[in-house]
């Protein structure tokens, strides 16, 4: 924290002695990425300058142990890995939030009253700018397809999306793609056959985009693609225009957590008003609160793309995700549909699927 | 003997001054508590006769100021009134007796004589009847003015009798009179009884036996 | 005297308040309970639903039970309530084919769901969960071994339920009960009607208005109309007799009154003192039996109306038949008989009884032997001491009376044979009452000499040995 930050609040601490607040420390583990989050962490501290805000980055997968650590548990959990999220949940991790705030979220947004999806990401298709010189880029997941087939040679190697096995939040995306239509395999065929390269997160893809390692890339979180694209042009982003899946952003108060007043507060905040308001206009997150007013609110995503806006469903159902016998099923089935078009080539002397 | 009647009914009044006054007495009737309560603050009167029905007022409380005074004159209670309970209150404030309306004037008059007599016994201390007469300091007995000697108890018995002369003298107290509270047969007293009765003879007076009850020490002529 | 406890309407009030809401109570009970079976019923009906999802989503492949959870299955085991959810797939061995928490499901568990399914409460994690347990038959074509599958829930949805369901239950009862009240005092006030109309009666009567109630009451209050009505007999009756007496009396009264008048108006006319004389003779005796009548009469009156019974008190007989013997004796009346005491048992002899009447009764006796015997007639009164009753009499050597008059001589104004005395007949009446009232029994009888003898049998105040 910036120096004048501390001697403000060292200040704030000795001049009002009987305030009932002294110094807080809150540990938020966070899937979410710092840069993207800066603005609303900065509203919470400025509004909350007892709480001594401790925000830790980390992969899906390392935030979903750490709600198990026993010795030193997080005070607030924040994943985009929805199943895992509600698997915690429904294994009892999280405490309940009693507040204006929480009675007042959209059902839709929220589970039991302990874990709230605070953010209404897109997901979207993401290109570089020079693709256009060599094909039509893509509007929908049909255009993709048609793309990946008839341009094979032109994009081998040259597309990227998630890691079903190594990124939760991919792996999730591609399952709420395969419900929607069974076609998704097809695509899975002809990203497998294009050497498709998995990444463990959208800002591998982002960065090897920019690079020019990648020309297109499926399924990246919007949120971190259209803050990337604002600062590097050669990136387009492109919500699809035939369905988009919506990603929530979930986030609870561990049911251990050592300071459960100030997490209390950190949630109220990313749930209020205020909060929702940074997201909306600071963050490209897309707030939730239909009270809203921003370039970045749910609403204007909603008149932007219509009715074709898929979220992913914030209930018991993801649970169904992390099952790990479904989870093996699908993921043998990614292994065999991605290989599909592309393993015979040595026996067959495959013919090119243009 | 000076009389005074309370009394407001002109009839009863009339008839009580007609039938004392013959006896020798001077009666004086007043109709009135106030005049009466006069009369008997000033004079001295040997017997009252009060109607306790009159107007003006309860003639209970008249005798009760009487007796407050220590004024000891005999009073006889007339009133209509019969109950028990006047009775007694009457006899308890001070009253020597007490008779019922409607009276007969013999009836009356014989209470008048008792009362008149015992006052003056007891002023006298000398009991008097008819020709006896028996003076109680000194314990002589004389009929027809001659002494008449007696044996003690017949003298105990006949002193018992004049005490009581014109009403019954109970049989009990003549009893305790002669022999004390001891047990006697009860013929014992008929014995002495009998044996005065023959001193009486021919004196006019005779010992009247009531059965039960007692004897009178009365006049023959009744 | 009336003493004012309470009112009827807050006795039944009270009443049927207690009773309502003894039963309210139990009914109250009851409700909570079939609320909590309802709500269970609904939500064991979604645990049954999700597991049959499950199962159908169970296949075999390669003789291995393989089951892709569908999400509907778990947004059913959710339910509205967004309960935490359980879900496990065991094979024949209890391995887990499939499953989220780690609730074990023990072998006793397994072996009951084998034969039908079952529902159980199981605390897990600091809750309680509500767990379904079901044996599905395979139909494969490598095996045929059954496959269990386990789902559960955390029963807040249930106890919402049964909660919303008991409040709505306590809320209708409440209702109820308000109405109950309301209509209660309605109907209170008209049941008690026939009470408010009877009231309302008896308040519109006269103060002397002796008539029979004329009104139409329910059975619990027949009786107390009843007694009432024959409260109103009783007085009219009194009345009456009192009437009656009344008019008797005054006729009796007036003869003897006509008598002075006419005699004294004759005399007037007359101017011999002789005749005057004659006539002052019989004024004489004439007032003298009006006056004596009218003491009677007064004495009547006085017996048939004191209504207090409280004036009894212990009396020594003895010691008042002597007292009242030794009165008469004394008196001019009595100068010309001989009236004695006969002798009297030692000990005092106690009865319960009013002074003044048993004085009343004994100079009436006395009186009417006075009168009824000629001068010189030994009058004697006496007691006897009998085993149950003490005996006080009187007796006289006088003309007596026969035995067939001896039946009526105690009714008003009845003289027998005697009538060759002045008096009225009204002394063996005054002497029957006074009897009656001290419980006692009078026999009247003719003496050895001739004479009356009355005997007048009283029961002792106090047990009494046989002398």
């Amino acid at each position: 924290m910036p120096i004048r930050r501390v001697a403000l609040v060292w200040l704030l601490g000795a001049l009002t002695p009987s305030l009932a607040w002294a110094d807080t420390p809150l540990v938020v583990e966070a899937a979410l990425d710092r840069v993207v989050a800066a603005p609303l962490l900065d509203a919470f501290e400025e509004a909350h300058p007892h709480i001594q805000l401790n925000f830790r980055d980390h992969s899906t997968l390392e935030v979903d142990a750490r709600v198990a650590d026993e010795e030193s548990p997080p005070d607030v959990v924040i994943s985009s890995a929805m199943p895992w999220q509600m698997a915690r949940v429904n294994e009892g991790y999280a405490q309940r939030l009693e507040s204006p705030e929480a009675r007042a979220w959209p059902e839709w947004a929220k589970w039991r009253d302990e874990v709230f999806g605070f953010t209404f990401e897109p997901i979207v298709m993401a290109y570089r700018l020079d693709l256009s010189r060599h094909m039509m880029p893509p509007n929908t997941h049909a255009d993709l397809h048609a793309l990946l087939t008839q341009h094979r040679e032109t994009l081998r190697g040259k597309v990227t999306t998630y890691s079903p096995l190594s990124s939760g939040v991919g792996y999730s995306l591609f399952q709420q793609d395969a419900r929607y239509t069974p076609r998704f395999w097809d695509l899975v065929a002809a990203m497998g056959a294009a050497d498709t390269h998995l990444e463990a997160n959208t800002r591998a893809m982002l960065k090897g985009l920019s690079a020019g390692r990648y020309w297109l890339g499926y399924n990246l979180l919007g949120s971190y693609a259209m803050v990337w694209a604002q600062s590097h042009p050669e990136v387009i982003v492109q919500v699809p225009q035939d369905y988009s899946l919506v990603m929530m952003r979930m986030a609870f108060i561990h049911r251990d957590a050592p300071h459960p007043a100030a997490a209390r507060e950190f949630l109220d905040f990313l749930l209020s008003q205020e909060g929702q308001r940074v997201i909306a206009g600071e963050t490209p997150l897309f707030s939730v609160r239909p009270d809203v007013i921003g370039p970045y609110t749910a609403q204007r995503l909603r008149d932007q793309v219509g009715q074709r806006l898929y979220p992913i469903p914030l209930n018991a159902s993801l649970l169904a995700f992390v099952d790990p016998s479904r989870r093996a099923a699908f993921l043998s089935r990614w292994q065999r549909e991605f290989n599909r078009l592309s393993n015979p080539e040595p026996a067959q002397g495959a013919a090119p699927t243009e | 003997m000076r009389l005074l009647v309370i009394e407001d009914d002109p009839l009863i009044a009339r008839s009580l001054e007609q039938a004392l006054t013959p006896l020798g007495n001077i009666v004086e009737v007043f109709t009135h508590h106030a005049q009466a309560r006069e009369a008997l603050q000033g004079g001295q009167f040997d017997l009252v006769l009060l109607d306790l029905g009159l107007p003006d007022g309860n003639g209970l409380t008249l005798l009760a100021e009487l007796r407050q005074r220590g004024d000891t004159t005999p009073v006889l209670i007339l009133t209509a009134r019969d109950g028990v309970d006047d009775r007694v209150e009457g006899l308890d404030l001070g009253a020597d007796d007490y008779l019922a309306k409607p009276f007969s004037l013999a009836e009356l008059e014989a209470r008048v004589r008792a009362l008149l007599r015992r006052s003056q016994q007891r002023v006298d201390n000398r009991l008097v009847f008819g020709a006896l007469t028996f003076d109680a300091a000194s314990g002589v007995v004389t009929l027809n003015d001659r002494v008449l000697d007696l044996p003690r108890r017949e003298l105990c018995l006949l002193e018992g009798l004049m005490l009581h002369a014109g009403s019954i003298t109970p049989r009990e107290a003549l009893e305790n009179r002669l022999f004390g509270y001891g047990d006697v047969g009860p013929n014992a007293l008929e014995v002495y009884i009998s044996r005065l009765r023959k001193r009486l003879d021919g004196s006019g007076l005779r010992i009247r036996t009531f059965r039960g009850l007692g004897y009178r020490l009365e006049e023959v002529s009744s | 005297m009336i003493e004012v406890e309470g009112t009827l309407k807050s006795r039944l009030a009270i009443w049927l308040l207690a009773t309502v809401s003894a039963l309210g109570v139990l009914l109250l009970v009851e409700a909570y309970f079939s609320s909590q079976h309802a709500a269970e019923r609904a939500y064991d009906s979604q645990l049954e639903a999700a597991a049959l999802t499950i199962a159908e989503a169970v296949q075999w492949e390669a003789g291995q039970p393989v089951v892709k959870i569908p999400s509907a299955a778990l947004q059913i085991l959710a339910t509205r309530h967004q309960e935490r959810v359980f879900y496990a797939v065991l094979d024949a061995d209890g391995q887990r084919v499939s499953g989220n928490l780690d609730l074990d499901i023990a072998p006793e568990w397994r072996r009951r769901a084998s034969s039908q399914p079952i529902w159980m409460n199981e605390a897990y994690q600091g809750t309680q969960w509500r767990l379904y347990g079901r044996e599905l038959d395979s139909a494969g074509w490598e095996t045929q071994d059954p496959v269990q599958i386990w789902v559960g829930h955390t029963m807040t949805g249930r106890e919402a339920l049964t909660e919303v369901l008991f409040e709505q239950a306590v809320t209708r009862f409440v209702i109820m009960v308000l109405l109950a009240g309301i209509l209660m005092l309605l109907a209170m006030r008209v049941a008690l009607a026939p009470l408010r109309r009877l009231r309302q009666q008896l308040r519109r009567r006269d103060a002397d208005d002796m008539r029979p109630l004329d009104t139409r009451v329910p059975e619990e209050m027949r009786e107390m109309a009843e007694t009432l009505d024959s409260l109103f007999t009783r007085q009219r009756q009194g009345r009456e007799a009192l009437l009656r007496f009344t008019a008797d009396a005054s006729h009796q009264l007036k003869t003897p009154l006509a008598g002075l008048q006419t005699t004294s108006e004759l005399a007037l006319k007359r101017d011999s003192p002789d005749a005057w004389r004659q006539a002052l003779v019989e004024v004489h005796g004439s007032a003298e039996r009006t006056s004596r009548l009218a003491s009677q009469l007064l004495s009547m009156a006085r017996l048939r109306h004191a209504v207090e019974a409280n004036a009894t008190s212990r009396i020594d007989a003895l010691a008042l038949l002597h007292e009242t013997a030794f009165d008469w004796a004394q008196r001019d009346a009595a100068q010309a008989h001989d009236i004695g005491l006969a002798p009297l048992p030692a000990s005092p002899q106690y009865i319960q009884g009013e002074v003044w009447a048993l004085r009343e009764l004994l100079g009436n006796l006395i009186d009417n032997a006075l009168r009824y015997t000629p001068p010189g007639s030994v009058i004697t009164l006496g007691a006897v001491c009998h085993a149950q009753t003490l005996e006080l009499y009187i007796e006289d050597d006088g003309p007596g009376v026969s035995p067939d008059v001896m039946a009526h001589l105690h009714h008003p104004f009845e003289r027998g044979d005697r009538q060759d005395t002045e008096g009225s007949g009204l002394g063996l009446a005054i002497v029957d009452s006074i009897v009656r009232r001290h419980e006692a029994r009078m026999q009247v009888e003719s003496a050895e000499k001739g004479g009356l003898r009355v005997r007048l049998l009283f029961p002792y105040l106090t047990q009494h040995e046989e002398e």
